[in-house]
C-alpha cells in the first residue's frame, strides 16, 4: 500500500479560500464530490470529531477523520491554506496543510487505520511542511507522494 | 447517495456513524492508541460524549422509529445498511424493483427480511 494511491487530482486543493475552521472542513468534504446531504452529514461527523479534541497535530498539519456510512470506500482529499488558520491545534500554530480521511464503518480494505498512522508519521518528516509549501501544482502534490511518501 | 434523503433516515445514519465511531473507540484498541498518542484524546471522556450526543439525536426520532431503532440494537449494531443495486446489504437480500426505487426518498425504508432501515449508497 502507498499513500500516493489514496490521491487523485481532484481531490486536491491548493488554494482553499475558507477562513474558518468550519469552513475548511466544508471545502475539504467538497473535493469528494458527494451529493449535498451527505456532505451535510459527514460535515457534522466531522466537527463532532473536531469537538472531541483538534486534529490539528503541529507543524502546521491538521488530519480531520472519521467513518460515516456516506462513503462506500476510503477517500482521502488535500487542501492548502497558504495563509493559514486557527484550527485549535495542538501547538497552537495556524494550520496550512489538511489531509481529509473517511472511511466507511465495515471496510472490506481495512486501510483507515494504516493510511492515518502513515499520513501522521509524514507528518512528523523535518522537511515534510516545506515540501507541501513548494507544490505548485496538482501533479506535483502527486509526485511528491510517489516519489517521497513514507513507503 | 440519494439527494431527497427523508429527515428520520438522516438521523437514523447519524446515530450509526456515531455508534460506530464509539465502537472503534470503546473496542478498537489500536484505534484508541492512535487517538490517545497521535491527537491526546481522552478517550474515556469522548465516549461518554458520544454517548450524550447518540441520546439526543435519538430523542429528535419519531417514537415509532426509536422504537424499532431500540428493538434492533438489542440483536446487532448495524441497524443502517446500504441499499446497493437493489440489494440489502445487511442481509444481502436482493428488494423488488419497485421497493428499491422508493428507498430513502418519501419514507423511512426497511428490508422485508432482516428488518434493517435502508439508504442509497453513494
Amino acid at each position: 500500500m502507498e499513500l500516493s494511491d489514496f490521491f487523485y487530482r481532484d481531490g486536491i486543493e491548493l488554494e482553499l479560500q475558507g477562513e474558518t475552521k468550519d469552513e475548511i472542513l466544508k471545502e475539504l468534504i467538497a473535493l469528494l464530490g458527494l451529493d449535498e446531504k451527505s456532505e451535510n452529514i459527514l460535515y457534522k461527523m466531522l466537527k463532532r470529531r473536531e469537538n472531541l479534541g483538534s486534529t490539528g497535530i503541529g507543524r502546521g498539519i491538521a488530519i480531520p477523520h472519521c467513518r460515516s456510512l456516506v462513503v462506500s470506500k476510503l477517500r482521502v482529499a488535500f487542501g492548502r491554506k497558504p495563509q493559514g488558520i486557527d484550527f485549535n491545534a495542538i501547538d497552537n500554530q495556524p494550520v496550512h496543510y489538511f489531509f481529509l480521511i473517511v472511511a466507511p464503518p465495515l471496510e472490506v480494505s481495512n486501510q483507515y487505520l494504516p493510511v492515518l498512522g502513515r499520513l501522521a508519521q509524514f507528518a512528523k518528516e523535518p522537511d515534510t511542511t516545506r515540501r507541501l509549501e513548494e507544490v505548485a501544482s496538482p501533479e506535483e502534490f502527486l509526485e511528491l507522494f510517489e516519489q517521497q511518501a513514507p513507503r | 447517495m440519494n439527494g431527497g434523503m427523508h429527515p428520520q433516515l438522516e438521523l437514523l445514519l447519524q446515530i450509526q456513524d456515531l455508534r460506530s465511531q464509539r465502537s472503534e473507540l470503546a473496542e478498537g484498541e489500536v484505534a484508541r492508541a492512535f487517538e490517545e498518542q497521535e491527537f491526546g484524546i481522552d478517550v474515556d471522556e469522548a465516549i461518554g460524549r458520544l454517548d450524550a450526543k447518540i441520546d439526543e439525536i435519538r430523542a429528535e426520532l419519531e417514537p415509532p422509529i426509536r422504537r424499532r431503532l431500540d428493538r434492533m440494537t438489542r440483536g446487532s449494531d448495524r441497524t443502517v445498511v446500504p441499499l446497493i443495486n437493489g440489494v440489502c446489504y445487511g442481509c444481502f437480500t436482493a428488494l423488488p424493483t419497485a421497493e428499491s426505487a422508493s428507498v430513502g426518498r418519501q419514507a423511512v425504508n426497511s428490508c422485508g427480511n432482516c428488518g434493517r432501515f435502508l439508504y442509497v449508497a453513494g
